[in-house]
């Protein structure tokens, strides 16, 4: 096995009596698309939260790249090339969709013109429209939100994005959209993707492998087939049997 | 490298001539106004309120933190330039420097805990209103009731203690046109861009790799470093030193002012506050000796009347305007 980019070793996340994510842990290799699910509260964005620092963790490691990255600010996190989008859509109302962007590439360079020229590539490869570019933040549709909000992240030059409930609230056509804007972005940018998702459909078309999280521990792992007919899994998803 | 630094303090064309053209206009003023003295000084006066608002915008505007202490950085430049004039005899033209820098230690000293403990919206609103009270008090606490008079001094350039208005108006007109230049390099460069991601959204901008505690002080210390200045030019139109100079229904009326024009937008902000001031004064002179107070009411209704009627602020009328002309 090669050495992992990404390695979360036994965090523990707790809030008051509440221990949202128990003893997790997981590790994830340069380049593939990673599928983390679960049921409702079992601890996926809690964990999303203490990997890209929103969250401080109460016990373990988070390591990226050999480098402990634990507790450290979502700003710092960012520049060692974490990025996140969002699972409630969070644009810049008042700023223009190439504005947003540009607030992205902003981190690898101090130069605004250079900044909004990396800002234009990366709206032209994920495919919004220039007429929609000027639009602001208030006036696009939900789907031209999240592909903002992808490329926002993508201009910070990750290598690893954590894509937290990207499908929700979106048409089918529109998820098949998604997922292929997705695949072209790993291949053109060499990068890593977590995806959180509770649309199976997508979720298991996407990804390469799939962790399943269940009451803040990890209860699966392997390829999607796999972990769809494992009985663990569907017993978390749908209760026991009754007797 | 000159080039840079010339390319560092350009402007784009358009705003480059709109600037200009301002300072010609400004210049003119005085002019219109036949140099009567009562005019000139309520024009000086307009210039005062312009200058604060469109120092405000940066923190206000562009930061999207409700400040109310305008009036608390304004007044330590103007008390410290005036008793280190009063007391030593220091040119305003260098204690007006030491007054700007005192007035943003004090940013920093406050601005630092509150944005580190994420204070914002009402709750900074509050801090800084209370900011205002405490930094009178302590004034108080110091110098009594009693108030400083500034002397006449000669050389008049030296000590700017001029007998006529018309220099205090150009001073405070050339610092107004310095503070919106100031404003729309921000507005350009990256800070202005992460100001504005973190107005929007601070989580989402956090994400983006943006410190966000870092810009928000950066722009609190570039706010309290005009209003200081501005303050240094006032102390030596008015000559008095008092705790009256720190006035919370000033930081409150400055607030009202950017809003009023729209938040972000420097046009609207400087718009706002040359009517509205010279709306203040007008009615006062109309109609607030004949019923005392009376001024208030008339533009109480017409801030309302504002908000109901145009919640985006006069920006969104500029907008509007300019659309108009380039279409024809």
């Amino acid at each position: 096995m090669p050495e992992p980019l990404l390695r979360v070793e036994d965090v523990v996340k707790r809030f008051g009596g509440i221990i949202a994510v128990n003893h997790m842990s997981m590790e994830v290799y340069e380049n593939e698309i990673l599928g983390l699910i679960g049921p409702n509260g079992a601890g996926k964005t809690t964990l999303f939260n203490c990997i890209t620092g929103v969250y401080k963790p109460e016990e373990g490691r988070i390591i990226f790249q050999n480098e402990d990255i634990t507790g450290l600010p979502p700003h710092v996190i960012i520049q060692k090339g974490i990025a996140r989008t969002w699972q409630k859509v969070r644009p810049f109302k008042k700023l223009t969709v190439l504005e947003a962007v540009t607030v992205g590439a902003l981190l690898r360079t101090p130069d605004v013109d250079e900044a909004r020229e990396t800002a234009k590539e990366i709206l032209e490869f994920i495919g919004i429209e220039k007429s929609r570019w000027n639009r602001l933040g208030s006036e696009i549709t939900l789907i031209e939100h999240k592909l903002v909000d992808l490329a926002r992240a993508l201009a910070t030059r990750p290598k690893l994005i954590l894509l937290d409930e990207v499908a929700a609230g979106l048409r089918p056509h529109e998820m098949d959209e998604l997922a292929k804007v997705l695949l072209k972005v790993r291949e053109e940018y060499k990068l890593t993707l977590i995806v959180v998702e509770h649309v199976m459909r997508f979720v298991m078309g996407l990804s390469e492998r799939i962790v399943v999280m269940h009451e803040g521990k990890k209860i699966a792992e392997g390829r999607p087939e796999e972990v769809a007919n494992n009985p663990r899994v569907v017993e978390a998803y749908l209760g026991t049997k009754p007797l | 490298m000159p080039g840079t630094l010339s390319k560092k303090l350009a402007l784009t064309k358009e705003r480059l001539y709109s600037l200009v053209g301002l300072a010609i206009v400004l210049a003119l003023v005085p002019v219109f106004l036949g140099f009567n003295f009562y005019y000139v000084l309520l024009a000086t006066n307009v210039m005062l309120a312009a200058s604060l608002v469109a120092a405000w915008n940066i923190i206000g505007g562009y930061a999207g933190q409700l400040d109310l202490a305008a009036s608390a950085y304004m007044a330590l430049g103007a008390v410290i330039t005036g008793h280190l004039l009063a007391s030593f005899g220091l040119t305003p033209w260098i204690g007006m420097f030491i007054g700007a820098a005192v007035a943003v230690g004090v940013a920093v000293l406050v601005g630092y805990p509150t944005f580190r403990f994420g204070i914002k919206e009402v709750w900074y609103a509050l801090l800084t209103s209370a900011l205002v009270v405490i930094m009178m008090r302590i004034y108080y606490l110091i110098y009594g009731s009693f108030e400083t008079y500034i002397p006449h001094m000669e050389p008049e350039w030296l000590y700017l203690t001029f007998r006529r208005y018309e220099v205090y108006y150009y001073m405070l007109a050339t610092m107004l046109v310095i503070i919106i230049w100031v404003n729309l390099k921000i507005k350009d460069s990256k800070l202005g861009y992460y100001l504005a991601a973190i107005r929007e959204d601070e989580l989402a901008a956090e994400a983006l790799g943006i410190d966000v505690r870092r810009y928000k002080l950066y722009a609190l210390m570039i706010y309290a470093a005009l209003a200081g200045l501005v303050g240094g030019i006032y102390i030596t139109l008015t000559g008095i030193l008092s705790f009256r100079l720190f006035d919370p229904w000033l930081g409150i009326v400055t607030a009202v002012m950017g809003i009023v024009g729209g938040l972000g937008s420097i046009g609207g902000a400087v718009l706002a506050a040359v009517i509205l001031r010279s709306l203040e004064e007008y009615l006062r002179g109309a109609i607030g000796a004949t019923y005392p107070g009376s001024h208030l009411l008339v533009y109480g209704l017409i801030l309302i009347l504002v908000g109901v009627l145009k919640p985006e602020g006069l920006a969104s009328l500029l907008d509007y305007l300019k659309k108009k002309i380039i279409r024809r």
